[in-house]
């Protein structure tokens, strides 16, 4: 998700960035409606396409990925709405979730974690650590893929004996494995003197 | 009610491995009803064993930490979407609504903090994993996408089946959960009895 490159939008703080694109997104969705507003965010859009560097190639990706979107808001809102009306009302999600797309692609998820990690900075006064929840973010990203291994070991275990996979025979071996390995992880980290 | 105490290390790691099982889940093929015949996203599932199994805060917790590592662009929602971009599309109330539905499923399951039964369960998925994952999910796509609330509601509609199979499975799961390894719902149900062991054709641990 993340393209790597040097523009500006890829040398602002991780931070402020996405607190100013998250404000902006969000007044932009949430503005009354006018064709004035509307062409405004698309031009800020494509600016900020191409002041990252990326380019219009990469605004077409972004397009295209979200087509399915397009497709599923545009069903119901022509059914129960005016066709112009659907047509402005896809066009303000799509300016708004390409505007939030931008600060995914120009900064790198470790900055964005970091950046969340010290926006919670404040809630020691609640007595919890934001260094915790530092750690809790980095050792998911580590588990993703151990969890994802168990998901294997169950399919492949059950397909050795011929068993078709039902949800309930899947999910329930990869829950008591994770949750053995949670436990395996704890002993881990208390015997290492993390807490 | 559910005795509050301080994380330990224990909560903190089920916390974590909770938050990966949802990514997991999100994994296209993760799940097959009726032979793959049925397509379903299995995160909700995810959401409502959340609530079940770790209670409301550690719950709520487990959806939190994973939806912050979709904001921070990691693709982890069903479909390989994630990144900034979906808290505020259409859908992002519904992920919102995920970690409100967690407490909620967590905050029924563990009324009294006594041993899980089947109904209580069932109810908990469905008022916390379905109701309450609309009733915050419909206004904000009503008010993203300025389709008049009602519309949106009937247009919403049509995840209602998947969603009813998936409290079904849910709570299937969290009673065979429980059966096969109940340390794993936390000391607060330490004081509930134990269940009886589970039959050999449970068929638990697949190593």
């Amino acid at each position: 998700m993340y393209r790597p490159g040097g523009g500006l939008l890829h040398r602002t703080p991780a931070g402020p960035k996405l607190l100013t694109v998250m404000a902006l997104a969000l007044a932009i969705s949430l503005a009354p409606a006018s064709p004035w507003l509307l062409a405004g965010a698309a031009a800020l859009v494509l600016g900020g396409y191409l002041l990252t560097g990326l380019g219009l190639p990469e605004l077409g990706r972004q397009l295209w990925g979200l087509r399915w979107l397009v497709l599923v808001m545009l069903v119901p809102q022509a059914v129960f709405l005016s066709l112009p009306a659907a047509a402005v009302n896809v066009t303000r999600v799509v300016v708004v979730v390409l505007l939030a797309a931008l600060v995914t692609l120009t900064t790198r998820t470790e900055d964005l974690i970091d950046a969340i990690a010290r926006a919670l900075g404040p809630l020691r006064r609640f007595r919890v650590n934001p260094n915790r929840i530092a750690l809790m973010l980095s050792m998911t990203i580590t588990t993703v893929p151990v969890i994802a291994g168990f998901a294997t070991q169950v399919r492949e275990a059950q397909r050795a004996r011929g068993v078709p996979v039902q949800p309930l025979a899947f999910v329930v071996p990869l829950l008591v494995m994770a949750l053995k390995h949670s436990d395996d992880l704890a002993d881990a980290l208390t015997a290492r003197g993390i807490d | 009610m559910e005795r509050r105490r301080p994380l330990d290390m224990r909560d903190v790691t089920r916390i974590v491995v909770f938050a990966a099982i949802l990514a997991v889940l999100g994994i296209p093929g993760a799940i097959s009803v009726f032979g793959g015949a049925v397509p379903i996203t299995a995160q909700t599932l995810g959401v409502m064993l959340a609530g079940a199994v770790l209670g409301r805060w550690r719950g709520a917790a487990a959806v939190t930490l994973f939806l912050a590592l979709v904001l921070a662009g990691m693709p982890l929602l069903s479909g390989g979407r994630g990144g900034a971009g979906v808290f505020v599309g259409p859908s992002a109330g519904f992920l919102f609504g995920w970690i409100a539905g967690a407490f909620v499923v967590g905050a029924i399951c563990r009324i009294g903090s006594r041993q899980p039964t089947w109904w209580r369960t069932a109810l908990g998925c469905f008022i916390g994993g379905a109701l309450t994952v609309y009733a915050v999910g419909i206004p904000v796509q009503s008010l993203v996408t300025r389709l008049p609330l009602g519309e949106t509601a009937v247009s919403s509609a049509v995840f209602l089946p998947g969603d009813l199979l998936k409290v079904v499975i849910a709570t299937a799961v969290a009673m065979a959960l429980w059966r096969a390894y109940p340390r794993a719902f936390g000391a607060e149900t330490a004081a509930a009895p134990r269940p009886p062991a589970a039959r050999p054709k449970t068929d638990a641990s697949v190593r």
